[in-house]
Order: C-alpha cells, then sequence, then structure tokens
C-alpha cells in the first residue's frame, strides 16, 4: 500500500487537541450551563447570573479590576516599546529581554517574590487588596502589553516620520497622527491579551490575600458546592462576552499579523 | 517534621508535586521490577488504589537523629509507610499488593473528583463527607472479621482509642453507624492558632474575636464555608454557649449539638452578617497560608484545625519563636478523618476489600501511628489498645524533664480508656505544654466536653449555605456607589464607541 502524505495530514494532531481539549469540554460546560439537577433543559441558570447580585457584583468587580490591570500596563508598556522600537541603542534587545524575562518563570513563583516585596513596603498586605491585586496582575502581564506594541512599532515605517517632519509637522503632531494610529492593532491585542485573562486570574488575588471573590473564584466555589450547573453557565456567559469583545477588537489581516508577531 | 521554614515554604510549592512523585515512585518501581511483571502474570498482585490528603502520611527519609526511643519501640521512618505496606503485606499474608497512592485537597474536590469517574478503592474523607458518602450509598461496609479484636493482624479493632469507637458507634446516619462504613484516621478540634505575645489567652477565647477591631487585618480565619459557620454560629450565640446555667445543664452535650447544628434562616442570616464583618476586619480567608503567616509573623492569630497547629507550633519553634493553641469557651468542632471504602473500586472483589483492610490495619499499628503523628502534627485515632507504644510517645514528646519547675498532672483518661477511675493516663507535663502542641494535639476533658460534631448539610441546608458563603465573600452589586455605575458606563460606552469608529475608518 502506498502511504501518501499530503498538507492537509498535517492539521490532524492540531485538531485533535483542538476537538479533545477545547470542542468537547465547551459541549460539556454547554450541556451542564443549560441543563439542571435532574438533567432537563432549563434556562435558569441563565437567568440566574443576570438576577443574581452577587454574580452581577463580582462581573463589576472583575471588569474594574482587569481595567485598572489594562491601563497600568498599557501606560507602562507603551513608553517602554516606543523607546526601544526607536532607539538605536546597542544594548535594547538586552533590555526588551529583561523585560520578557520573567515571562519564563512560573507566575506563582513570581508572585510570592512580590508578595514579600509588597510586604516589605506595606508592612500589612491587607490593608490594600484592590492595589495589591493590581500590581499583582500588571506585573504578571507587563510582557503580554510590551512584545505586541513593540513588534508593530518596529515595523512602522520610518519614511512616513521623515515625510511628516518634511511637511513640518512637530514631534507631537507627528506621533499622534502617525505612530499611534499605525500602532493600534498592537493595543489592541496586547489588551485583548492582559484585559481577558485579568478578569478571571484569581490564584493571584489569592495570593496577595485579596478574599474578594473574581470570575474565576466564583466558578470556583459553585463547583466546590456542587453546583456545576450554575457555575458552568457563569462560565459560559463570560465566554460570551469575551467572545464580544474579541469580535469588536478583531479587525482585519494586518491586526491579525500584528497578533501572530505578539505571540513572539 | 521538624523541619526549617525554607524547607516549609519549598513543600508549600511542592506538596502537590511531592504527592505526584510519591504516585509516579510507586508506579515506576511497579514496572521497573521484572520478578513483580511476573506476578503481575500470575494474577497475584492486588491493585489498591488510595486516595488522601495532601501530606497526610509518613513519606519516611527521616534524619537519623530523628529517632523516637521508646521504651517498647525504636521508631523511625526510613521509607514511605506506602512501601513499607507493600513489604508487610507480602510477608505477612503472602501476596503482593500494589499501591497506587494519590491525593485530594479538599472534601469537595474528593467528591467532584468521584462524580466525574475517578475510581479509588480506599479514601480518606472527614466525618461529613463520608456521611454523605453513605447516605448515597457509595460505600462498602467493612467485613466482620475487621472487628475480630482475637486476630493479631487486626490493629485497628485492638487499638482504637475507646473515645473514638464510641463516637463511631454512638454518630449515625440513616439508621446506620458510622462504624459500619468508616475507620478513623486522624482527628481533632478547630480553634485559634495564636501569637501569646500579642493576643492574650482570654481574647482568643471566644469565636467573637474574629471580629475584634483591635486585632484590624491581622488574623486569618478559613476559607471554606463549614468551619466558618461553626465559628460564626458560636460568635452569634456566645452569651448563651457560655452561661453557667447552659453549660451546667444536664443534657448539655446534647443541647450543644443542636445548638452548633442550628441552621435555621434566621441564624444563617446573623450568620451572614457576623463574617462580613468578620471579612472586613480580618488579613483574609485563607486556604493554604494559615501556617505559614503564623511562623513568619505575618498575622497574629490564624482560625486552625489542631493537627496543622501542632505542625505550625513545631515549626516555629525551631526558630525559638513560640505559638500557642487554644479552642474557644463557646464550642469547638469535633472532626474525624476515616478511611472509607468504594463501590465502584472495591464491588465484590474481596482480596481487594482484604487489602484495603489490612491497610487500614497497618496504618493502626501503634508504631506507624508514631510515625503518622510525628510527621504530619495530627493526632491518630489509636490509642494502641494493650500497647503502651502511644502513651510514651506522648511523654516522650511532652512528658516533664525530670528537674522541671513549673509542671502539671494530665489527665487523658478519656482517650485511652473506659475505666474512669484510672490512675494510668495521668501524665506529668509542663505547664506551658497545655497551651501548646499537647493541648492541640491530645486537647483536655475540658475541651473534649465543649466539643460538638457538625452534621452533613442536607440537600436544601446545603444550598442555603453555600449562598450564604458567597454573599460574604463576593462584591454585591448592592455595594456599588452609584457614581461607579455612572464611571463604568461611560467607560464601556465610550471603549465600544472607539472600536467601532475605528473599524468604519478602516
Amino acid at each position: 500500500m502506498k502511504i501518501t502524505f499530503s498538507r492537509k495530514q498535517l492539521a490532524i494532531p492540531y485538531s485533535l487537541v483542538l476537538i479533545i481539549f477545547v470542542i468537547l469540554p465547551l459541549l460539556v460546560i454547554g450541556f451542564y450551563a443549560l441543563t439542571d439537577a435532574t438533567g432537563r433543559f432549563t434556562l435558569a441558570n441563565f437567568l440566574n447570573f443576570f438576577t443574581d447580585t452577587n454574580t452581577l457584583g463580582t462581573l463589576f468587580y472583575s471588569f474594574a479590576l482587569a481595567f485598572v490591570t489594562t491601563v497600568v500596563c498599557l501606560f507602562i508598556a507603551y513608553p517602554t516599546a516606543y523607546f526601544l522600537a526607536s532607539s538605536k541603542w546597542k544594548f535594547k534587545n538586552v533590555v526588551l529581554m529583561i523585560f520578557v524575562m520573567p515571562m519564563w518563570i512560573n507566575f506563582t513563583l513570581r508572585i510570592t517574590a512580590m508578595k514579600e516585596i509588597l510586604n516589605a513596603i506595606e508592612g500589612n498586605l491587607a490593608f490594600y487588596p484592590f492595589l495589591n491585586s493590581v500590581i499583582g496582575l500588571s506585573y504578571d502581564f507587563l510582557p503580554f502589553m510590551i512584545l505586541p506594541i513593540y513588534t508593530t512599532l518596529t515595523k512602522l515605517d520610518r519614511s512616513l516620520l521623515e515625510a511628516a517632519k518634511d511637511l513640518g509637522a512637530k514631534d507631537l503632531t507627528a506621533f499622534l497622527k502617525i505612530t499611534l494610529p499605525l500602532s493600534i492593532p498592537g493595543i489592541v491585542s496586547g489588551v485583548s491579551m492582559v484585559f481577558l485573562p485579568a478578569m478571571t486570574n484569581y490564584v493571584v488575588l489569592d495570593m496577595l490575600y485579596n478574599s474578594t471573590y473574581i470570575m474565576g473564584s466564583l466558578i470556583g466555589s459553585y463547583f466546590s458546592a456542587y453546583d456545576w450547573h450554575n457555575g458552568s453557565m457563569i462560565a459560559l456567559v463570560l465566554l460570551l462576552i469575551i467572545c464580544v469583545f474579541t469580535i469588536l477588537t478583531n479587525g482585519d489581516a494586518e491586526d491579525a499579523n500584528a497578533r501572530g508577531g505578539a505571540l513572539l | 517534621m521538624r523541619k526549617n521554614n525554607l524547607t516549609l515554604k519549598i513543600e508549600k510549592i511542592n506538596k502537590k508535586a511531592l504527592c505526584l512523585s510519591l504516585a509516579l515512585g510507586l508506579l515506576v518501581s511497579g514496572i521497573g521490577f521484572p520478578e513483580k511483571a511476573y506476578a503481575k502474570e500470575n494474577d497475584e498482585t492486588v491493585t489498591l488504589r488510595v486516595c488522601s490528603w495532601e501530606e497526610y502520611i509518613d513519606e519516611g527519609d527521616w534524619e537519623e537523629d530523628e529517632l523516637i526511643e521508646l521504651p517498647d519501640a525504636d521508631i523511625i521512618g526510613e521509607n514511605s509507610l506506602v512501601d513499607d505496606f507493600e513489604e508487610w503485606y507480602y510477608e505477612t499474608y503472602g501476596k503482593k499488593v500494589e499501591v497506587e497512592y494519590s491525593c485530594f485537597g479538599t472534601n469537595e474536590e474528593l467528591y467532584n473528583m468521584l462524580t466525574i469517574g475517578d475510581v479509588y478503592d480506599l479514601v480518606c474523607p472527614s466525618e461529613y463527607m463520608f456521611m454523605k458518602l453513605m447516605t448515597e450509598g457509595k460505600l462498602v461496609p467493612y467485613s466482620d472479621e475487621f472487628f475480630d479484636e482475637s486476630v493479631e493482624e487486626n490493629y485497628y479493632a485492638k487499638g482504637v482509642s475507646p473515645f473514638i469507637k464510641r463516637a463511631f458507634e454512638e454518630n449515625e446516619i440513616n439508621g446506620e453507624k458510622w462504624n459500619r462504613y468508616a475507620a478513623g484516621y486522624m482527628w481533632g478540634v478547630t480553634g485559634f492558632l495564636y501569637n501569646p505575645d500579642v493576643v492574650s489567652k482570654e481574647e482568643v477565647s471566644s469565636w467573637k474575636f474574629m471580629t475584634d477591631p483591635a486585632y484590624k487585618r491581622q488574623i486569618t480565619i478559613k476559607d471554606n464555608v463549614r468551619d466558618s459557620l461553626f465559628g460564626a454560629v458560636g460568635a452569634i450565640k456566645s452569651d448563651l454557649l457560655t452561661s453557667e446555667e447552659f453549660v451546667n445543664a444536664e443534657d448539655y452535650h446534647e443541647r450543644l449539638f443542636e445548638e452548633m447544628n442550628d441552621m435555621s434562616d434566621e441564624t444563617l442570616s446573623e450568620a451572614l452578617a457576623f463574617l462580613k464583618e468578620a471579612g472586613n476586619n480580618v488579613y483574609s480567608f485563607e486556604t493554604d497560608s494559615g501556617k505559614a503567616d503564623m511562623i513568619t509573623g505575618k498575622v497574629v492569630a490564624n482560625m486552625q484545625w489542631s493537627g496543622d497547629a501542632v505542625y505550625a507550633m513545631d515549626q516555629a519553634e525551631e526558630d525559638d519563636y513560640y505559638l500557642a493553641f487554644q479552642a474557644p469557651m463557646e464550642s469547638t468542632n469535633l472532626y474525624f478523618d476515616a478511611w472509607t471504602m468504594l463501590k465502584a473500586g472495591i464491588g465484590e472483589d474481596k482480596e481487594k476489600q482484604h487489602a484495603a483492610e489490612a491497610f487500614v490495619n497497618f496504618l493502626s499499628m501503634p508504631e506507624n501511628a508514631v510515625r503518622n503523628m510525628y510527621y504530619i502534627g495530627y493526632t491518630s485515632v489509636i490509642s494502641g489498645g494493650e500497647s503502651n507504644i502511644i502513651l510514651d510517645y506522648i511523654d516522650w514528646a511532652f512528658g516533664a524533664e525530670e528537674d522541671e519547675e513549673d509542671v502539671v498532672d494530665y489527665d487523658l483518661s478519656y482517650f485511652f480508656t473506659e475505666d474512669e477511675d484510672s490512675e494510668d493516663y495521668v501524665l506529668t507535663v509542663p505547664a506551658e505544654q497545655l497551651d501548646r502542641q499537647l493541648g492541640a494535639q491530645y486537647p483536655s476533658e475540658d475541651v473534649i466536653r465543649r466539643s460538638a460534631i457538625m452534621k452533613c448539610f442536607d440537600e436544601e441546608t446545603g444550598v442555603k449555605a453555600n449562598q450564604m458563603w458567597i454573599n460574604v465573600r463576593c462584591f454585591n452589586l448592592a455595594d456599588i456607589p452609584v457614581w461607579a455605575f455612572v464611571l463604568g458606563g461611560i467607560i464601556i460606552v465610550g471603549v465600544g464607541f472607539i472600536l467601532i469608529l475605528n473599524k468604519k475608518q478602516k
């Protein structure tokens, strides 16, 4: 028998991973979300999500936390990426590596170290749970914001800036009219990689002694109370929110390129 | 487990990894040796799938100077008890057994693991969880032979403490006694682990301590509904529970049990208010960090299980830092972890059941109970029966030196004997030990008198209690100020607008 290889076959491993670890779990979540304890179809869990003030409050808190984290990351990452991308400094790759290096270390170890540092500064961590969570999450996710922005900025066509200067634009005007708009794909990509995980990363909150539930911990608490149905529904609704967010931010092919670059 | 702080911290991180490596090690050792493979072919090897708490069994590797020299035995943990069991089983019964040991983190996690279809033969849940498993008919009863005290290898039946035995006989669910399905392993009470230099014993003698503003952000409490609820019920009923009339009542024990298990809507809503207040006062709700934070001095008190308290006190002592433990006066939660056999795993397989019961018996050998206690800090249910090893161990660990001055008599008769007049179980101990490891590992009779078992929630109560807990922990929509709503709205609309505009431009 003659065995022929085609390019399509190369997709088999990934398809398997996709089916086993993405599609099937999604179906299971969907099943639990739309059934009650007796296995019958119900929309009660869905209604629960939007009528339970705890769930909505938690959603709000997660949003607030993720939003502040994203803004902090953006304000640190953009200037850093801008400086690194535009400078001709020969050590800039080293500096970039230093920023990216934390990604190579497990985040629980990093947060443990961060905890000790914060503890030394603040004395008692428990007085500033929100602030600590923002610091921890920002530290955790900063590389994910720097890299995509850096990638888009290095790809930026320098001649556009030269043209702007020739036409008499000041530095600031050139930045606002050219650099910033052209780096938006990178920003969007960075934001989506920081904002969404920050909404559910409850381990960081736990480790930094923030006892308020965010979406991740709320789902967990439903599961440990054996209520898989409401837990799954919260996960599902969260997923829908993420989908809407992604559709809103997902632009054309150019953006996709930027995103590809973002993954190193 | 006298190890230094650094090892403790590393262990914390590696807890799961350790457990995994133990499991893997056993697996590999099972695969690695040809003679075992040969035995397998002859169908002689029984595989026993055990699932227990993380770090809840002696894993061996003690230093040589950790040798425990008792009058009747010298005890040291060279290999893990799991390996020792496999060897012992072969020597005793001439059959090979292979233990697949795995771990769980919480009772609820274990239950979910069983629900999604993980199969184990022998598991070690706490009393409320094995009661739940009992009512659901998921357990296999122990065989009659297991309770036959005339058999030499029946170390559990021969050695279990009369106090524990009574608890397992008197407590029942749906008309079935605990002891039919569950054989005790470790037990303890709940209370506060505290730093006596900062906090006084009187202060931690009430569950109301959780809301004490003098220690704002300096106390950690347990991050689970049952332990926190027990404390909250104790606190809101404090006046009643500590009143002389109540304490001296003839039916004190029954009434205490009723009060502590009162899960009426009224109690739950008061508990909610109390825990909300506590939540705003404490350092945090902790799952794992409690011990380490006490040892490093981050917090001054920690709601804790007596076994973990012992462990923390041992660790702290390494650095000449002394912690103490106190079970509040209102009541303390008496809990048991017990070995239960699962229908899904054991089924009708008598050989397997024999191995499972032998495993329980092996762990109940007084020497092995001592190894476990020394290693994990919890208190074994074994009092040793005719063997003196357990009592000798307590004396070895806590007994007063001959030249010590401030000593007291400590009566542990309730644990060791049914003979109320016996004087054989009175130890002479340093007075300070009453508030330390000894008082936590072997609570005094007074503490036991005010202890109460917490029932397994029925489905309706469970839902209500969990809802209460979510109310405690969540940021409620009603707590959000109006300006935050407006700001949030503006941000969302703004971001959405920019995104849509941006798209249209392209």
